[in-house]
């Protein structure tokens, strides 16, 4: 079960809320363990949505998001990582042709994104 | 210049053409003799200035290749300082280090070694001994700080250099390199990301991988399909040091998502881009199809500039055939939700492409060590991986 919740006029987006993801890493393990058409339909829900909700969170201070939106904004993050597999590498839910994902740290990546950090902050 | 297929042999011939022996990616020999006449020699590029920002900040930095991890701390008089993390007791370390870099900080500027609680400060002086009366009359708290490790900077990078007395100034080591990237703007670009793996790879086959243009078309096929190598330009040499222009074509239509995250922030290498904050000597014909200017500061650090972006992979030998790789990439600092999120998607895109750069790097490592093949053949635009060859062929047999 989720307590996550979109505003209003976002709701449509409710089936996707799993992908509202606070950090990096994890949004990179869920896109990495989705499924072909899992990825599809996230991407073909956000992106028509997409400029909606940066305008919407835009509307506060970078920092200072209201938490009831950081689901939102959390989704639309999961599309930054989603959409090189849909524009690029033709669906498929790793990167062809790469090195070991798993392998590779990223020093921010347990880092909530939502809180405008720099990624060096700890 | 000439725009011959040779260009490159024909501005530096005495580079020579011919192919380069696989030996020294492979032999554990030659690595213990490029520690010896390489990393405990030179200036190491080890973090910036500003990793630092208040008294009493440290980091530790693990240097394998130099036998020995360094404390980078930065003292109440503001400098910042290096010494070897070895306590002058029984040769503990005095920070414990969590890794390859270790964080941390004491307002105080005091560094307390957790073995048996001797206290230094920043300035490397030892101020506390617990039960001190026990020891001897030959030992001195004031013969017995940490021993320092020469440090220097640059445009806000931190170099070290291990060797007890340095064969030359940081100025002299970098010589025309310096003078060829003062001005760019690296400390308002500090929104920087790390990455790092470790790979099963001598130093010089990861650096060989990011050294050349010409894998683009290939190797970047998935992440930056729109993108076609035209070559590289305004190679230049500088001592032990390299750098030239990288210049790409891009696609007339980014993919959707792209087409957003570019109108919000440049964070993307093949974003396009106005006015320039490029030195001088960067791009000095203003070629359309800059793309980057992809240099090799001597031994093991690749600094790349573009327009809004830098970015730096390290590679930091562990043993002949192991590797720590760092990326790191930077961008002006994010002011709103929406360019924090375009940078996001450049990020994701460029940390995929690294992941395209490193995947090839143990099955060369492998194939290398098999012996079939005993040399290798590089092309023209292939010249900053000959540069390097050579270069470090005359510091292993100097």
């Amino acid at each position: 079960m989720t307590n996550k919740s979109l505003p209003p006029e976002f709701a449509d987006l409710a089936p996707f809320l799993d992908w509202a993801l606070a950090t990096a890493d994890e949004r990179y393990a869920y896109r990495r363990n989705a499924s072909r058409a899992e990825l599809k339909a996230f991407y073909d829900a956000i992106l028509p949505r997409t400029e909606a909700i940066l305008a919407l969170v835009d509307q506060y201070p970078l920092g200072a998001l209201p938490e009831e939106l950081h689901p939102l904004y959390h989704l639309v993050l999961s599309l930054a990582e989603v959409a090189p597999h849909i524009e690029l590498y033709g669906g498929a839910p790793g990167v062809p042709y790469a090195f070991d994902e798993t392998r590779f740290v990223a020093t921010h990546g347990a880092q909530d994104t939502a809180l405008g950090l720099s990624p060096t902050a700890a | 210049m000439s725009e011959t297929v040779h260009r490159w042999m024909e501005q530096y011939p005495e580079l020579g053409s011919g192919p380069i022996s696989t030996e020294p990616y492979i032999s554990p020999e030659w690595y213990e003799r490029e520690k010896e006449k390489i990393f405990h020699k030179v200036w190491l590029c080890v973090g910036r200035e500003n990793e630092l920002p208040k008294v009493g900040d440290y980091k530790v930095k693990r240097l394998a290749a130099a036998d020995t991890s360094v404390i980078i701390v930065r003292a109440k008089d503001g400098k910042i300082r290096a010494f070897h993390n070895a306590c002058a007791h029984r040769g503990n370390t005095v920070i414990t280090e969590t890794g390859e870099e270790t964080y941390g900080g004491s307002k105080a500027a005091i560094m307390t070694c957790r073995f048996h609680g001797w206290v230094y400060d920043a300035e490397g002086q030892l101020k506390q001994v617990p039960s001190e009366q026990r020891f001897y009359d030959c030992f001195s708290k004031e013969k017995n700080g940490l021993t320092p490790v020469h440090l220097d900077t640059w445009q806000g990078f931190l170099f070290v250099n291990v060797a007890e007395q340095p064969e030359t100034t940081l100025a002299e080591f970098l010589g025309e390199y310096a003078n060829h990237f003062n001005g760019f703007p690296f400390d308002e670009l500090d929104f920087g990301f790390t990455y790092y793996t470790y790979v099963d790879c001598n130093w010089k086959v990861a650096h060989d991988a990011f050294a050349e243009a010409y894998h683009v078309d290939t190797i970047h096929a998935g992440s930056f399909p729109n993108v076609f190598s035209t070559g590289l330009q305004n190679v230049k040499l500088m001592g032990p040091h390299r750098t030239c222009a990288v210049c790409l074509t891009l696609g007339a239509k980014p993919t959707p998502v792209s087409g957003i995250a570019n109108g919000l922030a440049g964070a993307s290498l093949v974003s396009q881009r106005g006015e320039s904050m490029l030195p001088p000597a960067i791009n000095p014909d203003k070629r359309d199809d800059f793309a980057f200017e992809l240099s090799v500061l001597f031994p093991n650090t690749l600094l790349h500039i573009s327009e809004g972006i830098w970015f730096t992979h390290q590679f930091w030998p562990i043993a002949h055939n192991k590797t720590l790789w760092e990326g790191r990439y930077y961008v002006k600092a994010p002011t709103t939700h929406s360019q924090r999120w375009a940078i996001e998607h450049a990020m994701t895109l460029q940390r995929n492409a690294w992941l395209e750069d490193t995947a090839t790097m143990e099955d060369t490592q492998r194939a290398m060590q098999s012996r079939a093949k005993v040399e290798q053949h590089l092309q023209d635009d292939e010249i900053l991986i000959r540069h390097g060859a050579v270069v470090v062929d005359q510091f292993v047999n100097a």
